[in-house]
């Protein structure tokens, strides 16, 4: 009996997992609509629906696992917590321009089940897979920032994913089940390479954009020309 | 194929006189040309056969002592042979494997330190922190050279184990060197540097060229961030330098290996490389340089 039950508790974890991922993805959507001039609203809602996501959803995985081995549900709960660690390090990354660590992550859910209970925290395989996921979100990021005019955002995002990149590459070959991450990381540097050949573009071609009429922002993409003629 | 197969099985079939060995020589056979495979399996028959009179011829000495089986004894000991022999190899190579994986962790670091150069960090501070692992390398290759002295004669056995790591040291190698003299890392200088100039344990022309391949990958990447923090110049040094690697690669009579496959890669470097540099001239941008210009390459390409 006690093996159905078991298999009972694995179908809710996965449920609450796959709900993790789907509202995980509507925040870094929302993220996504950053703009010039609304990077506030758009921050504080991202925050607001992430806040919702760890009080709704992770906190019903969290009374699921209680009581079992973390390790032992893991293949089902933890696309749910990558998928978590990226959108909160995504916000994290807009908003201060610095990575959100796995410890700071792990204290925003001891507030989520009573002390009793023993709190869910994140390993750091989770944490590293996710991380690994940001760097895509972080490319899509950055070519719309350079679309969009703000070239130092976009510059500051690839420098963090190099570093990121670089960190990572030290430690993949000594992560449990570290293929699964090595293709990741093909991905990742592909990702770290999209960001710097759109800066490179921009850089070198700065001398053919006009700026938009009406825009007063000095920083605009006339580098690296040294006569600039309008 | 199965046709062939089937077709092949029934030349051989009438030659065979026992049975039980057809399918081991129509198998084991099958990839030889067809005149050799007849006369093979023919003289293995003759041989099986000899070999059964000759038992047979035994047998009554050994039925005496009471041994079921004459083979028993050189069969036993035979078998066992092999399992000490391949014991030790495996041994060995476990060794070798061993020594591989530290030396893959060395290159990590290193390469994650070349890595820097993609930020523009001074040339010679990313350099000096990476030639201090080069000592490292040295004594891991000699102690694998040591390994590999235990069975002499049997440098290419365990090749393979190693092999891979090897490349990498060379890429990364060659790609310090090219940063600090914008030349070419050279075979005799590599082995040089990895300590690896014994007569009896060399680095290998195939993996040192796979290596400048390895190196010739992450040449574009330099280049497009070198220019975007400003060096124009470092294209044209880049381009002229890798053109040459190139022309000098296309002398080569290859294989159609995965040496030949990453030669193949090599040109859509150049062909990136190429396109930075005319992205760059047509702006005008190569000919005004600039004060960062020779801070990437202290030499010239």
């Amino acid at each position: 009996m006690a093996f159905y039950g078991f298999n009972d508790k694995r179908e809710r974890v996965v449920k609450a997992s796959r709900d993790i991922t789907m509202n995980s993805k509507k925040v870094i959507f929302q993220v996504h609509r950053i703009g010039k001039h609304n990077k506030e609203q758009v921050l504080e809602k991202a925050d607001k629906d992430l806040q919702a996501v760890r009080d709704q959803h992770v906190s019903r995985l969290v009374k699921e696992l209680n009581g079992t081995d973390f390790w032992k549900l893991r293949r089902a709960y933890s696309p749910g917590v990558q998928e978590y660690v990226e959108a909160a390090t995504f916000c994290k990354f807009c908003r201060s321009g610095t990575l959100l660590n796995l410890d700071e992550i792990n204290t925003t859910f001891l507030q989520l089940s009573d002390p009793s209970i023993e709190p869910l925290q994140i390993n750091i395989l989770d944490y590293l897979l996710g991380l690994a996921d940001l760097t895509g979100e972080l490319m899509r990021l950055a070519i719309s920032r350079i679309s969009d005019g703000e070239l130092d955002f976009a510059d500051k995002i690839c420098r963090f994913v190099r570093d990121l990149h670089r960190e990572l590459t030290i430690l993949v070959p000594d992560m449990d089940e570290s293929h699964d991450m090595k293709t990741k990381m093909d991905t990742m540097l592909q990702s770290v390479m999209k960001i710097e050949n759109a800066c490179f573009s921009v850089h070198v071609r700065g001398s053919e954009y006009i700026p938009l009429l009406g825009s007063d922002d000095p920083s605009y993409p006339l580098i690296g020309v040294p006569d600039v003629e309008l | 194929m199965k046709a062939f197969r089937s077709a092949y099985g029934a030349i051989i079939r009438p030659t065979t006189l026992n049975p039980n060995s057809s399918p081991h020589f129509s198998f084991s056979l099958f990839y030889l040309p067809k005149p050799f495979a007849i006369s093979a399996s023919l003289t293995s028959n003759f041989s099986a056969n000899h070999s059964l009179n000759s038992s047979f011829s035994s047998t009554p000495s050994m039925a005496d002592s009471g041994n079921p089986s004459p083979f028993d004894g050189t069969l036993e000991t035979q078998f066992g042979n092999f399992r000490t022999q391949l014991d030790e190899s495996g041994n060995l190579r476990e060794r070798i494997r061993n020594v591989a994986l530290e030396i893959e962790s060395v290159t990590r670091l290193m390469h994650a330190n070349l890595l820097l150069v993609h930020q523009s960090r001074p040339v010679t501070e990313v350099l000096e922190k990476a030639k201090s692992q080069i000592s490292v390398l040295r004594e891991h290759f000699s102690r694998l050279a040591e390994i590999i002295r235990e069975s002499p004669g049997q440098y290419y056995r365990y090749h393979n184990d190693w092999r891979s790591e090897t490349q990498t040291v060379v890429s990364l190698l060659a790609f310090m060197h090219w940063l600090e003299t914008g030349n070419l890392l050279l075979h005799l200088e590599a082995q040089e540097k990895l300590g690896l100039d014994t007569p009896d344990f060399g680095l290998d022309v195939e993996d040192y060229l796979v290596g400048i391949c390895f190196m010739s990958n992450e040449l574009p990447r330099y280049v497009v961030n070198r220019v975007t923090y400003g060096d124009y110049d470092c294209p044209r040094k880049v381009l002229s330098f890798l053109t040459d690697l190139h022309a000098a690669f296309r002398m080569l009579n290859l294989r159609n290996d995965f040496l030949r496959k990453k030669f193949d890669g090599m040109k859509y470097d150049l062909k990136r490389v190429e396109e930075v540099y005319y992205d760059v001239k047509i702006r005008g941008l190569a000919d005004t340089g600039d004060s960062k210009g020779d801070q990437g390459i202290q030499g010239q390409a």
